[in-house]
């Protein structure tokens, strides 16, 4: 509109559409509810509480961090909470076998166990990218699939009950542990958000996954190889996933079949996507998608902490997860305007 | 692909035996795989089993047609497993608390509770159908939404708990009763079936839902009022969902928050591997039916011949991805 009429009075609503438009709503939301959460609920700021929303906001982190990988290059991955289930019920079983063979070498159970848990998310990552890539199957399905693959795997390997037996050196040493005052979860989502930062922004992988969600066509044509491009994205995602489970089931003490499942799921794409990553491909950052994980894990405890009945919570959510989305179209609709 | 195909579709040449095979693919595979199962467990053809595997069918089938209308349209919805549960839980609590004022009220309150569980559905479906028409909020995101929120409904209106009381009468009517010797279920679903069936071919609605899908942007040119349509396919959507959901409580005979679990991916399931496409404009109510009786096949006879649970859903799995598969040959060379 304003280049048709020229010079357009610069009006406070304006400045603000502006301001918001330059750093984007989502760090303003989440500053100004920290805000009000400060102010009028002291209890929010108490350690225990923050804790336990930095560790929620971390677990959610890293998954989202996956989901975006394949929603930038245009799919969607329906398994990751599936992955989660897989991911902790092996590495448990893996590790609770290893205990009773050698048990005086900690060191290496935890190794093998760890590897195998994301092994597993490895595994079905990739059967996920190959179906897309190669099979060309619709990405929903695909992974519909696999999230009932690999529920069910969960399932018959442990008949629905917790595993436990995993060394203390790695619940209480590792899980449940602090390092410099805070949740070592906290540092491990950091460094794979860095990760991934560095990969989108400084190498040909995350410069191809942008060109592949951008514009499938333009990047054959130009002779990159996007098949096995699409593969990485895929496999990516289920090794991030499996993070999830294996820290998951660090804290917890136990594996279980019944961990992630569809509400996880759900919540890693409402992350991303809440986060500006667009659903048709070729738009994410992880920075954001963080930021996103944070805002939705604050929004929830700030609900827990209102007494806000969880049901209740559900439906806010689900409101908050449209609207966000609503608001992102009406501003990207705006922009072409301009 | 279709672009590839159309020459061939339209020009004088017959199509050869082989084409003929890989368009009959998913039937043929549904026959193997019941000769199959009936090789291991004889039972399986027995007259009362497929009278009961028809049965089973009448629900899922409504499910996945609802699930048809809006993938015909690009879209698809998330929000009907919850949307069924609301309903199930909203049209026994109504039928409840009218009978116990008065308990001779009972067709009043059996009309109520319907007309509350087809509003209910109708109103998640609008709600959807405006997200995605309007607001432009993606299927995916718009449905995840009202998945939330009629998961929120459903469980702060009944506690969480199941709500008992559904009068025998409402079972009687809808589910175990019987016209002419067949069960009411299957009765009910293949009237609807055939309804939507008119609906999608026989009127200018129904079939600009194909064009939505196929070619919005045809559809926008050539003057159809897009928005409008693409909500009335989700109201539709709604609607199926609801009187799904009403037989589904005159079965367990309660409203059952819980209801509408697994019944979102397992109608979206249904319907692609009956052969909808989920680019949309492609598919119709013979598609969602093919789908539906070969996911029920599957799980009868695996629970015949006594499959476990938990593999059961590996295979279901599996089976997915196959008949996608399957699905994208016959779209290219069929």
């Amino acid at each position: 509109m304003s280049s048709i009429t020229g010079h357009e009075p610069v009006t406070g609503m304006n400045r603000l559409a502006n301001v918001v438009a330059v750093i984007g709503l989502l760090p303003i939301l989440l500053v100004v509810i920290v805000a009000l959460l400060v102010i009028f609920e002291p209890r929010f700021l108490g350690i225990f509480n923050v804790f336990n929303v930095l560790r929620s906001a971390s677990f959610l982190a890293i998954l989202a961090a996956g989901q975006m990988l394949v929603l930038i290059v245009g799919g969607f991955d329906l398994s990751v909470g599936a992955v989660i289930a897989l991911a902790s019920t092996v590495m448990a079983k893996v590790m609770a076998a290893l205990m009773q063979t050698m048990p005086d070498q900690v060191g290496v159970v935890i190794l093998l166990g760890v590897l195998a848990g994301l092994a597993c998310g490895a595994g079905i990552g990739l059967i996920n990218g190959l179906c897309v890539a190669f099979l060309r199957i619709s990405p929903f399905m695909v992974t519909l699939g696999t999230l009932s693959i690999a529920s069910g795997i969960a399932l018959l390997l442990t008949n629905g009950i917790p595993v436990y037996g995993m060394p203390d050196e790695f619940v209480k040493g590792f899980g449940r542990a602090l390092w410099f005052g805070l949740p070592t979860t906290v540092y491990v989502a950091l460094a794979l958000i860095v990760l991934v930062w560095v990969i989108q922004n400084h190498t040909v992988l995350g410069r191809y996954i942008y060109a592949i969600g951008g514009n499938l066509q333009a990047a054959l044509v130009s002779g990159v190889a996007t098949k096995s491009y699409l593969v990485t994205a895929y496999t990516l995602c289920g090794i991030l996933a499996a993070t999830t489970g294996v820290l998951l089931t660090a804290r917890l003490g136990s594996g279980q079949a019944t961990l992630g499942g569809n509400i996880m799921m759900l919540q890693s794409i409402a992350a991303a996507v809440i986060a500006g990553v667009s659903l048709r491909g070729g738009i994410g950052r992880v920075e954001m998608v963080a930021l996103g994980a944070l805002f939705l894990s604050i929004i929830t405890n700030a609900m827990n902490l209102l007494r806000i009945d969880s049901k209740v919570q559900t439906i806010v959510l689900g409101v908050i997860v449209i609207l966000a989305v609503a608001l992102d179209e009406f501003g990207r609709r705006r922009q072409i305007r301009d | 692909m279709t672009e590839t195909t159309a020459p061939v579709a339209a020009g004088e040449e017959r199509p050869s035996l082989r084409q003929y095979v890989i368009r009959a693919l998913m039937p043929i595979v549904l026959v193997a795989m019941a000769l199959g199962f009936a090789a291991v467990e004889p039972r399986i053809l027995s007259p009362g089993n497929l009278v009961n595997i028809l049965s089973q069918s009448s629900y899922l089938a409504i499910f996945a047609t609802a699930q048809m209308v809006v993938i015909l349209t690009r879209g698809f919805d998330l929000s009907l497993g919850m949307c069924v549960s609301g309903v199930s839980v909203l049209t026994a609590l109504i039928m409840t608390s009218t009978l116990g004022k008065d308990p001779a009220t009972l067709s009043l309150a059996m009309g109520l509770a319907v007309l509350a569980g087809l509003g209910f559905g109708a109103a998640v479906g609008l709600v959807n159908g405006f997200s995605i028409a309007v607001l432009r909020v993606n299927p995916f995101i718009a449905t995840l939404g009202t998945l939330n929120i009629c998961f929120g409904i459903a469980s702060t209106i009944s506690d969480g708990r199941p709500v008992f009381g559904v009068p025998r009468e409402f079972s009687t009517l809808v589910y175990s009763g019987e016209l002419a010797g067949i069960p009411i279920p299957i009765v009910l679903s293949a009237i609807i079936l055939v309804i939507i069936h008119l609906v999608l071919h026989r009127t200018v609605v129904g079939r600009s839902f194909f064009i939505l899908g196929s070619n919005p942007r045809a559809a926008m040119i050539a003057g159809l009022p897009s928005r409008r349509y693409l909500i009335y396919a989700y109201i539709i959507c709604g609607i199926l969902a609801a009187i799904g959901a009403m037989l589904l409580t005159a079965r367990t005979g309660s409203g059952e928050p819980n209801l509408g679990g697994n019944l979102t991916l397992e109608s979206i399931a249904a319907a692609v591997i009956g052969g909808v496409s989920l680019r949309g404009g492609i598919g119709g109510v013979p598609a969602a039916l093919l789908g539906t009786i070969f996911v029920t096949v599957l799980s009868n006879g695996m629970n015949l011949t006594r499959v476990d649970g938990y593999i059961q859903m590996i295979v279901l799995g599996c089976v997915i991805i196959a008949a996608i598969f399957v699905d994208r040959i016959r779209a290219t060379r069929g």
